[in-house]
């Protein structure tokens, strides 16, 4: 008894003062804080024993983003510093549980427009516009989700309207509504309730709000019995093509030789001035390229003086143009040099193997990431906001990073277009249909056509025991999923790998790519390679570097 | 036959001998190099051996135009036979030097020499030439014929498979293929003629899906005027397509080997088409 009046006092005495926007901004604070505390208990609510698009990281991430953008104002306006939150969210949602929150802080936001403080019919406004604005940037929404707990939420509020007393009471209902609806996804979605788990987007959600009452309470906000995992930051390798030593100038010659060139020894004399040797030839007149150190800057043209005629020389600085681009930000490497008004493709990665691949292909702009790391919105914005065109496609290449591309659309007055690429084979296929000069939306009608041209397999390692789509998984084990679907666990990974070509009909198609990891040898993807060509005689087999983390293969077949 | 006009091209223009005969057309030869030895196109080397070969040739070979001097040769001899005015119709200006040959060859000539850019190569521009003729034997004049012409020229659709990279690439005369440095083995970009450009219009992985993608592409174009399936080195597959589409088409269509300087830049087993949309 003496602790519930000595809560209804700090209540009491906190409700004296209006909850402004800086009352506000604790209050996030105190969501964020708590949200992190239980981030791995949400990761761990994952349907699939895959390393997948962690929930909570995205959520911590966002959340992140939102007090970022709030924690240095002085702004009191509670919707304005609502507002800011909503915005913040939207830079940096990441992953479809990051996506839904921006949205769903979005429609609170609007439900407080530019009201000072908070109040009880406002707040119930708030969670209403949020439900709905959430709901609407879904395209198909899901039941047993994040939705259907704000969906919870906001008819809680609707509800106590009108017997609550203040905004304090409102908060504890909505927190036990959360509670409950979280509870209850496995009944709308056989999915979790075929893992075990409660969904883990919706318990984010119930976190954010549950932290807010905690702080009120006066409560611990430390972590509870997990301990917080470190953030899995996805440490790529710069794929900048980076400056060797002494690759000081790009030097290009055009000349026209005396007689017929005797290419090979002209090649052997280069060499010894340069790096990056290319020779072109039309008509007649040769056009030389070489990347040479500034002592051999003048060697190159005065070699071909000899030769003939020269017409033409131009000398670039490559350290300069390097400092220049990495002033840029390290995220975004511009390769394919887009013409304006080109369409220019944006594509997520996950390994520099396969960034580079994407490159090859014509990709404008890389953004790093993929299942364990899903680049925020923001993150993705960047990449594309500084190429000279105005048409973008976006290929995510990963089902949880799809919304987060689609949000960019918000955020800039470029056209975008999302092709919703699940998987990195998908990414390529549809990126081999892009006529950079064609008409938008026929290249985009194109390029999604594309993405059922090709079978997409992810070779991993199973994170728990679990039985799912009719297969049996222990945890350790390497198990394949084809299309997103697992399909078999096996104990190494050349037998999920084998085990997934059958189960794919790979005696039907023509070509097999299998993409490297990070965690797996070369020599270890060659003997499963030759097993594949053992197997499969009639169907050509492909080896690339991937890269990417977790996923020892990543299959593409065709 | 004084005051007449005759009309000239280079081999590029991928015609075959007979309908060049019939026409009247004169065709200059450009030159291939292979291993530092000249060979005028269509002579001494049979495509079928050329396309056979290049695989495996050391260094790629290369190709050169006609010199002024053949060009002006030709114009002179055309102009003391009597004519009155050439039109001579070469390769993009943007992949080719043939047609600043021409100009300069032309300007010995005080204006009875027109050198026209038909934006295109293979059939793209012997379609062209041979609307010229066609407007030539009807009787019109000079400003009707290079109407027609034009009038041809935007209706003409060139796409090709290539079944590498590699050749366009090293030619060095497609910017954006220089930074498609293939990572991936097995990539078969496809190319449009446009303008005097050569675009992407992307790639396929495997050839059973490139050759399903170019019958798609014919078959979305519709109604044709004309039809050459163009090849290097894949006649069964170019008489293959053709069964496909030959009911679409007013006039005969051909199957045309293309020629080894175009060839030498594009690589074996390359597989497109040359439309004039009806």
């Amino acid at each position: 008894m003496a602790l519930e009046s000595q809560l209804a006092e700090r209540h009491a005495r906190i409700l004296r003062s209006p909850v402004d926007g800086q009352s506000f901004k604790k209050l996030i604070e105190a969501s964020l804080t708590w949200l992190r505390a239980n981030q791995q208990t949400v990761n761990a609510l994952n349907v699939f024993p895959v390393p997948d698009g962690d929930t909570g990281t995205n959520m911590v991430l966002t959340m992140q983003a939102a007090y970022d953008e709030i924690s240095a104002s002085a702004e009191r306006n509670f919707g304005k510093i609502a507002h800011a939150v909503a915005h913040g969210a939207l830079m940096g949602a990441r992953g479809n549980s990051g996506v839904i929150l921006s949205q769903l802080w979005r429609g609170f936001a609007r439900g407080f427009d530019e009201k000072e403080a908070l109040d009880v019919p406002t707040m119930v406004r708030a969670f209403s516009e949020a439900r709905d604005t959430a709901y609407k940037g879904v395209v198909r929404p899901v039941e047993g989700t994040i939705l259907t707990v704000a969906k919870d939420i906001a008819r809680a509020a609707e509800e106590a309207q009108s017997y609550v007393k203040n905004p304090i009471q409102l908060l504890e209902i909505l927190v036990a509504a959360a509670h409950e609806s979280v509870e209850s996804t496995p009944n709308l979605l056989p999915v979790l309730k075929e893992a075990g788990v409660v969904d883990a987007g919706g318990k984010g959600l119930f976190f954010i709000l549950e932290g807010m009452l905690r702080y009120i309470n006066g409560e611990s906000l430390e972590a509870p019995t997990t301990l917080v995992r470190p953030l899995s930051e996805l440490v790529l390798e710069n794929t900048l093509e980076s400056i060797e030593p002494g690759q000081d100038f790009e030097v290009i010659v055009d000349f026209r030789p005396d007689k017929t060139l005797d290419l090979e020894s002209f090649y052997e004399h280069l060499e010894q001035m340069g790096t990056s040797i290319q020779v072109g030839e039309g008509d007649g007149l040769y056009r030389l390229h070489i990347h040479v150190p500034t002592e051999n800057l003048y060697t190159p043209i005065d070699y071909t003086r000899n030769l003939g005629t020269i017409t033409k020389v131009a000398i670039e600085n490559l350290i300069d143009q390097m400092d220049h681009t990495a002033s840029r930000g390290g995220e975004m490497i511009p390769h394919v040099q887009i013409e304006p008004g080109q369409i220019a493709v944006v594509a997520v990665a996950p390994g520099d193997g396969i960034a580079k691949v994407f490159y090859s292909l014509g990709a404008a702009a890389i953004v790093e990431g993929g299942q364990t790391m899903n680049p925020s919105t923001k993150e993705i914005l960047n990449a594309f906001e500084n190429l000279p065109t105005d048409r973008i496609i976006i290929l995510p290449n990963n089902k949880n990073i799809i919304l987060a591309a689609k949000s960019v659309a918000e955020l800039t007055v470029k056209k975008i277009a999302v092709i919703p690429s699940k998987s990195v084979p998908q990414g390529l296929a549809a990126l081999m249909r892009l006529a950079p000069d064609g008409d938008f939306d026929q290249v985009v009608e194109d390029m999604t056509a594309a993405l059922e041209e090709v079978e997409s397999g992810e070779i991993t390692i199973a994170t728990r025991n679990v039985e799912i789509d009719g297969v049996q998984v222990k945890e350790g084990e390497i198990i394949a999923l084809l299309n997103g679907k697992l399909v078999a666990s096996s104990p190494t990974i050349e037998q999920a790998t084998l085990a997934f070509l059958e189960k794919a009909h790979a005696d039907h198609f023509e070509l097999i790519t299998l993409f490297y990891g990070a965690d797996i040898s070369k020599k270890d993807v060659s003997t499963i390679a030759d097993r594949i060509r053992a197997t499969y005689p009639d169907q050509e087999v492909e080896i690339q570097e991937g890269g990417q983390p977790h996923y020892p293969l990543i299959i593409s077949i065709e | 036959m004084s005051g007449h006009i005759s009309i000239v091209t280079d081999s590029t223009a991928d015609l075959p001998t007979s309908l060049a005969e019939q026409n009247h057309i004169h065709v200059v030869p450009n030159i291939l190099v292979i291993e530092g030895k000249s060979y005028e196109d269509g002579q001494d080397i049979s495509r079928e051996e050329f396309y056979e070969l290049l695989p495996k040739m050391k260094t790629l070979p290369t190709t050169a135009t006609a010199s002024v001097g053949a060009y002006q040769t030709l114009y002179e001899k055309l102009l003391k036979k009597g004519a009155q005015a050439i039109l001579s119709f070469h390769a993009s200006s943007l992949l080719s030097g043939i047609y600043n040959t021409a100009v300069t060859a032309a300007q010995a000539f005080a204006g009875r020499v027109r050198v026209i850019d038909s934006e295109q190569v293979s059939m793209g521009l012997g379609f062209q030439v041979l609307a010229a003729a066609e407007s030539l034997a009807k009787g019109c004049s000079l400003q009707e014929i290079l109407q027609h012409v034009k009038e041809v020229q935007e209706k003409i659709r060139v796409v090709a498979m290539l079944d590498t990279l590699e050749y366009v690439r090293r030619s060095g005369r497609v910017s954006w293929a220089r930074a498609h440095l293939g990572n991936l083995l097995h990539i078969k970009p496809f190319i449009e003629l446009r303008r005097g450009r050569v675009l992407s219009l992307g790639e396929v992985r495997t050839r059973q899906k490139g050759i399903e993608r170019v019958k798609k592409m014919l078959t979305e174009i519709g109604a044709m005027d004309q039809l050459a399936i163009l090849h290097t080195n894949a006649e069964q597959e170019a008489r293959m397509l053709l069964e496909e589409v030959k009911n679409k088409i007013k006039n005969d269509p051909l199957v045309v080997h293309v020629t080894t300087v175009i060839g030498t830049h594009v690589g074996p087993k390359g597989l497109g088409f040359a439309a004039v949309t009806d």
